[in-house]
């Protein structure tokens, strides 16, 4: 079988992981998406597919020994990437460039210009002008706490969101995926298929990222950390979570 | 006679006067508060010094009290993190801005008011800090109608109006003593009782940001929930004015109180 690397852009929320997600198979696959500035959608997939090998941009320099070993590799590149850059990359590992844009979307010959193959995806964040972003690893959520922070945000309590997604960790250990895009119908959070964190603040990645205009940005962090729990207070859930979990293992 | 009767005002004088101008509308015979003079909104010695002037009879609501004895709530008040550390900002603001006559004031308010079979709270008979929800078990709403001994509940606290009506409730109690020989059993049919949220005038819960009371006239019986439009823009600019949480005014503005209520029907308020 031949070896395929495909290349997908395309606006904030168009869909661009949702559809690397229809393509995977059980075969070795690579998923790469450089200059995330967290790895949002990595951890995700990770956790849905861990038989998927992905690549921290640390790691970038192995992308060439990695291809070489007949994988097939997803590289999603971001918005706040420049295409024409990473034209001459993309050149060199002659890959099969695929757009994702907004249903709907009149101008799109940018994109034409640029991809191999077009595909309609959602409505997508086409007038967010600006980027927020924070890795809240180690940060433990209230529930009830992170339903109304979720809500304000998406709401426009805090500027207009476009676009918004986050992992969220729990106070039960659990770990949560938020997804929210403009004009969608909102979504649940999604439990990430993670082992429960029940040992002080858990050492993997949480974090949030928020496509908007005239986003307060200060506002959005202290209400995140008003929702945020102490140490004693997760160490008093997280036994409580144990001693319930232990219980039930018993019967 | 015709009664109106209002609730959780939080501070919220445009909306107040708003009401009290329909109020005078509907040709209400007498006026009944439930409580929630203070806490959350910009104004709160002005509605104070209102309900005050007009004699309104009130009765103690679970912000009134704590803002008289410290706040002291049990963690109920509050249904996530969130809304407990917005409560306390509120708190600690409305603590400092209210004059020792409107607390003086809110001192002396009564648990309850009481007139004929109408019986008037803020949460619930037993605590002002107590949600009487719609979909409360229909014994406890019932064993909490009959203990003031009135036919006609009234109360606040939820911020979303209702009416419930518990209507020929048959009870069955088996008592069981070791001092006496055989079982006892007693039977009796609850009369018609029913208990009335009259929604929240200045911090409403049900998606649009007009104030909410209720009308009801003690001959016929008949239940009017009024919802009546005001400038809330007014007030969403007094809150960042005065320092209080943006996020109130754009919670007001929504129809969305600034706290949340507790989700917990079944808990019982150990306050």
């Amino acid at each position: 079988m031949k070896q395929l690397i495909t290349a997908v852009a395309g606006l904030p929320g168009v869909g661009k992981t949702n559809w690397i997600r229809q393509q995977l198979t059980q075969q070795p696959t690579l998923y790469f998406s450089p200059a995330t500035r967290i790895g949002i959608d990595q951890t995700r997939l990770a956790a849905e597919f861990p038989h998927m090998q992905f690549l921290a941009d640390d790691q970038q320099a192995q992308l060439g020994s990695f291809l070489a070993s007949g994988v097939n590799a997803y590289l999603e590149l971001g918005y706040h990437l420049d295409l024409a850059q990473i034209a001459p990359i993309l050149d060199t590992l002659n890959c099969h460039r695929v757009a994702i844009v907004p249903a709907g979307m009149q101008e799109t010959s940018d994109w034409e210009e640029w991809a191999d193959e077009m595909i309609t995806g959602s409505s997508g964040a086409i007038d967010a002008n600006s980027l927020w972003v924070a890795n809240t690893t180690g940060h433990v959520i209230d529930p009830d706490s992170l339903e109304v922070f979720w809500y304000e945000l998406t709401q426009g309590a805090y500027g207009t969101v476009s676009r918004a997604k986050g992992i969220f960790e729990l106070v039960d250990g659990l770990s949560v995926y938020g997804d929210f895009v403009a004009g969608l119908q909102p979504q649940d959070f999604d439990e990430l298929n993670l082992p429960r964190w029940l040992e002080g603040r858990p050492q993997r990645l949480s974090g949030i990222e928020v496509w908007g205009n005239q986003l307060d940005e200060a506002a959005i962090a202290q209400t995140f950390q008003d929702c945020c729990l102490s140490d004693a207070v997760i160490h008093h859930y997280q036994q409580q979570v144990k001693e319930i979990l232990s219980q039930e293992a018993m019967v | 006679m015709k009664l109106a009767v209002i609730s959780c005002i939080h501070g919220n004088l445009p909306a107040l006067d708003a009401v009290l101008a329909d109020i005078t509308q509907q040709k209400a015979e007498k006026i009944y508060c439930v409580g929630d003079l203070v806490g959350y909104g910009p104004y709160p010695n002005e509605v104070v010094e209102r309900i005050r002037t007009l004699n309104i009879p009130t009765c103690a609501g679970c912000w009134d009290e704590d803002v008289v004895e410290g706040l002291n709530a049990c963690e109920c008040s509050y249904p996530s993190l969130l809304a407990e550390k917005r409560g306390m900002a509120a708190h600690a603001w409305t603590n400092q801005e209210v004059t020792p006559e409107t607390r003086e004031f809110l001192a002396q308010l009564p648990h309850s008011l009481h007139e004929g079979n109408l019986c008037f709270v803020h949460g619930s008979p037993y605590s002002a800090h107590e949600y009487l929800l719609p979909e409360m078990d229909a014994f406890v709403a019932m064993e909490r109608v009959l203990s003031t001994g009135a036919d006609v509940l009234f109360c606040g606290h939820t911020h979303v109006p209702y009416v419930r009506s518990l209507d020929n409730g048959q009870l069955q109690i088996r008592i069981t003593s070791p001092s006496i020989d055989s079982e006892q059993q007693l039977n009796f049919t609850a009369p018609f009782q029913q208990i009335i949220n009259v929604g929240s005038v200045g911090e409403p819960r049900h998606g649009r940001p007009n104030a909410t009371y209720v009308f009801y006239d003690t001959e016929t019986k008949q239940v009017t929930l009024r919802e009546v439009s005001y400038n809330y823009q007014k007030t969403c600019a007094a809150i960042i004015e005065k320092g209080l949480p943006p996020i109130f005014a754009w919670r007001l503005a929504k129809g969305l109180e600034y706290a949340e209520r507790a989700e917990d029907p079944t808990h019982v308020c150990a306050r």
